[in-house]
């Protein structure tokens, strides 16, 4: 007699081709299954008149594709737990399995409104493993348009924190302030989000004449412009009682917890890798780095301020880099193929919502052996679970939103 | 670069370091053990002449033959990143002390080094995946864990199998072995 025929072993677990199998269902667990850790045993345990509600992963206000489970009793948020990975693409990967020049296209979608940053990053922790000489042109173009982005995307947080407060209006004006911005972009990238622009050992082309005169345009309005967005929000009284007060972040806690950028300075520490770590041509430029928040730490409307101060400074920057844009060619001259001697470089840039980094390690060929991308809305969205804590419902859009985390940085 | 970083490190750490420290541009790399780990950060945050408060990155690395944890750390005191490197983590089984009791921020980064290299951070009391489903078995970012086209880098291959919708764990017999001696 012969034994019954085996199912066939598959080489992994991970092959969806198991599903087909007649096992549909055992793959799809939801809590509660048993707890894996001792915080989720803690979390998925309900007390007396608790309850789980999934906000996600198709909320409008989770700037993009986040579950966030809130163990709600009544109005009040006890707790609550962000499932993360909808937005999942395994950047890391990519990277390490494209050349050196790919990986810029790579990684832009990250971030998706900042991009720029997230070419300079890498492009720098490159240009350190090649010990390349970036022409001072190409430096001063990087600062003039990552700068320039940094204003589109305070401008956009500024919109989103209105909208995510119901207050429909400001993003109207600010999507104006962006797209002039963006448009600029455009005349000298030729994309108007994914710019693709930076190349390790300087820029992709000189500057033309059309952004030249859009961005000419633009910034003889700039600040008007800038301080009539402010008055739309600021001097409302709806909005500032909502802001002050929840998500209080003090100095320690933000030190402790490892948040970086705007909401470390909105918690009273000076802490900008433009000055921290200098890097380009930031020691030649003049700027403030503003600081918010009292001895006790800074809440919501303290981060949401301080991004409007930061617009003050950029245009300051943009300001200077205009007028003191040096003659000279754009690119280093560098090979087709680039194969960097084994090595490490981290490298690290003040994106607009902090500390960017690169980590990359090069084994000579012309991939690189590891690649890590660190992104700090990753870091500030664990911020969420803390600040929540016995505030209302409603309250968790605000406090999201102020941290303006990005959900393609958050899941790579 | 920072000469004087370099004689601190030394005068501070001492017989911990596991290796000369390495300075290169703007980064300064130290290497320990990582019964260490602990011992050491809580040095370079706690004493005034390091004074490295502020925690950029934690990540995983798969060297190809063992695992390690890098740290990147800033200090007001050093115009240096300081890298600090957690070497020779066997593949089997690779655990290091994890460092949530003195930033809890590092909490999600250590899941995502668990998630995506399979290390153990003892301490974390959330080390789940973050990422990948949580019936996920294999560590993607490990160098034996090869995507579907990578035979194509080896001799006769060339061919994408677009149609094959998974990653294979175990790579091909045309999958190229790196390694790397980081």
């Amino acid at each position: 007699m012969t034994a019954p025929a085996q199912p066939q072993q598959h080489p992994s677990e991970d092959d969806p081709r198991i599903m087909l199998d007649g096992q549909v269902g055992q793959y799809e667990q939801v809590p509660p299954y048993p707890p894996r850790t001792e915080r989720e045993a803690e979390f998925y345990t309900l007390g007396d008149g608790e309850m789980f509600l999934n906000m996600g992963p198709q909320h409008p206000s989770t700037h993009g594709v986040l579950r966030v489970v809130l163990k709600i009793s009544g109005e009040k948020v006890v707790d609550l737990d962000p499932v993360l990975g909808y937005l999942h693409r395994g950047v890391e990967k990519l990277c390490e399995n494209s050349d050196y020049h790919h990986i810029i296209s790579q990684i832009d979608p990250l971030e998706y409104v900042s991009s720029l940053f997230m070419e300079w990053a890498p492009v720098m922790a490159f240009e350190k493993l090649l010990d390349v000489q970036v022409p001072r042109r190409a430096e001063y173009i990087r600062v003039l348009t990552g700068e320039m982005l940094r204003i589109a995307s305070h401008a956009l947080f500024q919109g989103w924190m209105a909208l995510d407060l119901g207050g429909l209006t400001p993003i109207l004006y600010s999507f104006i302030e962006r797209d002039e911005i963006v448009e600029a972009l455009a005349a000298l990238t030729g994309q108007r989000m994914l710019f693709n622009y930076f190349r390790i050992g300087g820029v992709n082309g000189d500057l033309n004449h059309e952004f030249m005169s859009r961005v000419g345009d633009w910034m003889s309005r700039a600040l008007v412009q800038h301080e009539a967005n402010i008055g739309l929000l600021n001097e409302n009284e709806i909005f500032v009682r909502r802001m002050r007060g929840i998500g209080k972040v003090d100095r320690d806690m933000a030190l402790r917890m490892g948040v970086t950028g705007p909401n470390i300075r909105a918690a009273g520490v000076p802490f900008d890798v433009r000055r921290a770590h200098p890097y380009s041509v930031y020691p030649e430029l003049e700027f403030n780095v503003p600081v918010r928040g009292t001895k006790d730490g800074g809440d919501s409307l303290d981060r949401y301020l301080l991004r409007l101060d930061e617009v003050r400074e950029s245009i300051r920057i943009i300001d200077q880099c205009l007028h003191e844009m040096p003659d000279g060619p754009v690119m280093a001259r560098m090979p087709r193929l680039m194969r960097p001697r084994p090595g490490r470089a981290w490298a690290a840039v003040e994106s607009p919502r902090g500390l960017f980094g690169t980590y990359v390690i090069s084994d000579g060929t012309d991939q690189p052996f590891r690649f890590r991308v660190h992104d700090p809305s990753f870091v500030h969205l664990q911020l969420v679970g803390m600040l929540m804590k016995d505030n209302l419902i409603a309250d968790t859009m605000a406090v999201m939103a102020s941290l303006d985390p990005v959900m393609g940085g958050i899941d790579k | 670069m920072d000469r004087t970083l370099k004689t601190r490190l030394e005068a501070k750490l001492a017989d911990r370091l596991t290796g000369p420290v390495r300075q290169r541009q703007d980064q300064t790399e130290i290497r320990v053990r990582p019964a260490d780990l602990i011992e050491v950060l809580r040095t370079l945050h706690d004493d005034p002449q390091l004074e490295f408060t502020i925690l950029a990155d934690v990540c995983g690395v798969d060297t190809g033959d063992t695992l390690q944890t890098v740290y990147h750390l800033w200090s007001d005191e050093t115009p240096d990143w300081l890298r600090i490197v957690v070497d020779g983590l066997p593949r089997e089984d690779p655990r290091v002390p994890s460092i949530t009791s003195l930033w809890p921020g590092a909490e999600w980064s250590e899941r995502e080094a668990y998630d995506m290299f399979g290390i153990v951070f003892e301490g974390n009391r959330d080390l789940r995946r973050i990422y990948m489903p949580p019936d996920y078995t294999s560590y993607p970012l490990r160098k034996d864990f090869h995507l579907p086209d990578d035979s194509a880098r080896g001799p006769g291959g060339g061919v994408r199998h677009i149609e094959q919708p998974y990653a294979p764990v175990a790579g091909t017999e045309h999958s190229i072995r790196r390694t790397v001696k980081a």
